[in-house]
């Protein structure tokens, strides 16, 4: 799977480049000053909830993004996106999309859009930014941490918009519908490590937080398809004037859990769930949002395997004054095992709050700076013999760079 | 010039004006509101024939764009990324391919009618092109108010367009006649409240909802 998306990314890329009547390319350098209290962090093996654990204190490298657009014509454009993080080892730079997206221009109120690659599910409302990251804060809600740690859509996605406001009519409405392979994985972090609250993103050829301590699984491939079988999502929105905005999603994986792959030493995790959100903006200054998920992932041990609920929900505000930003957000999460095959039934809730300030220095460079607090309670940690409750504080420093 | 044409094409030459006040609902002034007289009589020939609707921020400015019909109307992209303008409107329909800077020829508005025109890569981008045959239009100002002058005596019909009203209907219209030498007034209070304003949030090359 790795070798043949690859293949098509680069294949993409270099047909793009060759024939494209406009290019685009991104930049983004982000230099970090950290000081947590974790014990251990979430993205290097451990159980904590944050990205940074107090042996990352100090400055580190935020992340180093790579991005190039390419319209092969007035209406289909290529997308890829490359990120590295400072902290992660292998691979520096990975891919986290990469995508056709065939968009034509409307000559009715109705509009047929096509996405064929790897790319994100319309599950955010958030992640508004190029290379998915997020105006408001550094470090994402528990929710959108998580699509970021274990899902992609990697298939094709068509979408049918309604536009009723370039019609006469004070509101769009949308609908779109995905099949998608290689996300068989996807539900091994939810429920092995339970919720986190960072602003890492998994590549499409990485692995989330490799580690050695037992009982956490290692993971070498993420994307990965093992049971031939086709997951899909649909999704609908509304729109009315961009003061209000809707979205619900629905996804199942459809991963056949009694399947074993010795590639990555595991089972497929069959996982499905629910996401709800609202966006309010009632003016330019004023955003808030509103978003939950709930679902279940299964895997492994066939007639009764393990079974994990888990669900989460924010609430996010931000106010913008000029180039200055200031957010606040409330996220509650949870994570319930109700059946295992191994007499130990993890367990994991929490909540955090995260204050994040921005200043906009110009077109290029930026200055952030997030404080967070999450507490919770982690059954898992008391196997690897930290005591189960937590509350990590962590303070981000952030310069960041945009071309 | 109105005076002109309308007395050669041999019509009352006593030029009258026409006050418009328009309030919203709670009584507040209406400001920014398309005010068109229209009238059976021959209009007065055309003298401004060319328009802009620029791109800036990833909005179009304006918002609102009063032409008259046969108006040539440039469409440059001030913005770093590329736009793609359309409009399938009944009264004008066309496309732009993906461009920057000022590489698109004008688009002729030869209809009269609401134009709205998007743009295909970002879906928030939303302005409109108001096409009117009459020589008598206008916005009106902070205080709701709009004055025509040079109209000839005779029977109009008023059309009040605002991009937010929400009356169930795409106009109000209101006849009103006008004698020699008297001004005439004409007062519109919308019955329901406007919708709420669109909201630009995206306002950097960086924005791109997921």
């Amino acid at each position: 799977m790795a070798r043949l998306l690859k293949i098509f990314a680069l294949c993409c890329a270099q047909t793009v480049f060759q024939q494209a009547i406009g290019h685009d390319l991104d930049l983004s350098i982000d230099l970090r000053a950290v000081s947590s209290n974790a014990t251990q962090s979430r993205l290097t093996g451990g159980l904590g909830t944050t990205r940074y654990a107090e042996a990352n204190n100090g400055l580190q490298a935020g992340l180093l993004r790579l991005a190039y657009r390419g319209d092969l014509t007035d209406t289909l454009q290529f997308t890829g996106e490359a990120i590295s993080y400072g902290e992660r080892s292998e691979p520096v730079l990975d891919i986290t999309e990469a995508y056709l997206h065939w968009r034509p221009i409307p000559d009715s109120a109705w509009r047929s859009q096509v996405k064929l690659g790897a790319f994100y599910p319309e599950i955010s409302l958030e992640n508004r930014l190029r290379g998915w990251s997020s105006p408001y804060t550094l470090s994402y809600s528990a929710i959108n941490s998580w699509v970021g740690e274990e899902l992609r859509t990697i298939g094709a996605e068509y979408a049918l918009d309604w536009l009723g406001q370039k019609s006469g009519h004070a509101f769009d409405v949308g609908f779109s519908a995905a099949l998608f392979g290689w996300n068989d994985p996807a539900g091994t972090v939810i429920a092995t490590r339970g919720w986190g609250l960072h602003d890492q993103q998994t590549g499409l050829f990485g692995d989330f937080g490799k580690h050695d301590q037992q009982p956490l699984p290692e993971r070498t491939l993420f994307y990965d398809e093992m049971d031939q079988r086709v997951g899909y999502h649909y999704a609908v929105k509304a729109d009315y004037r961009g003061l209000i905005e809707l979205h619900a999603l629905h996804y199942d994986n459809r991963a056949d859990p009694a399947v074993y792959s010795a590639e990555i030493d595991d089972t497929g995790w069959l996982t499905h769930f629910n996401s709800f959100g609202i966006r309010i903006t009632p003016n330019e200054q004023l955003t808030f949002i509103w978003q939950r998920l709930y679902g279940r992932t299964y895997a492994g041990d066939p007639p009764a395997p393990n079974c994990f609920l888990f669900s989460s929900w924010f609430g996010l505000m931000s106010v913008k004054s000029g180039s200055d930003r200031y957010s606040i957000r409330y996220d509650k999460f949870d994570m319930n095992q109700m059946v295992s095959t191994y007499r130990f039934y993890d367990h994991q809730q929490g909540h955090a709050w995260t204050l994040a300030y921005s200043k906009q220095l110009g077109e290029h460079w930026s200055v952030s700076i997030e404080g967070m607090q999450v507490d919770s309670q982690h059954r898992r940690r008391t196997r690897i013999g930290l005591p189960a409750a937590a509350r990590e504080r962590q303070l981000q420093l952030a310069l960041r760079y945009d071309l | 010039m109105a005076c002109t044409v309308l007395a050669l094409l041999g019509c009352p030459a006593q030029a009258a004006a026409l006050s418009v006040t328009i309030l919203q609902a709670d009584g507040r002034p209406l400001t920014g509101a398309v005010v068109v007289a229209e009238s059976k009589l021959a209009y007065p020939a055309r003298t401004n024939v060319k328009a802009i609707m620029d791109q800036r921020d990833l909005m179009f400015v304006p918002e609102v764009l009063l032409i008259r019909t046969g108006t040539a109307v440039e469409f440059p992209n001030s913005d770093q990324v590329r736009h793609q303008v359309y409009s399938f409107s009944g009264a004008k329909t066309f496309q732009l391919p993906l461009y920057a800077g000022k590489t698109q020829p004008p688009v002729v508005f030869d209809r009269a009618g609401i134009v709205t025109v998007g743009c295909n890569i970002h879906d928030a981008m939303i302005a409109y092109i108001f096409v009117t045959d009459s020589p008598w239009h206008g916005r009106s100002n902070d205080k709701g108010a709009l004055q025509l002058a040079d109209l000839a005596a005779g029977n109009y019909l008023v059309k009040i367009w605002h991009p937010r009203m929400n009356e169930g209907r795409q106009l109000i219209e209101q006849a009103v006649t006008l004698s020699d030498n008297a001004d005439g007034s004409v007062k519109i209070q919308l019955r329901k409240a406007l919708r709420g304003a669109v909201h630009h949030h995206t306002t950097g090359k960086q924005w791109q909802d997921y």
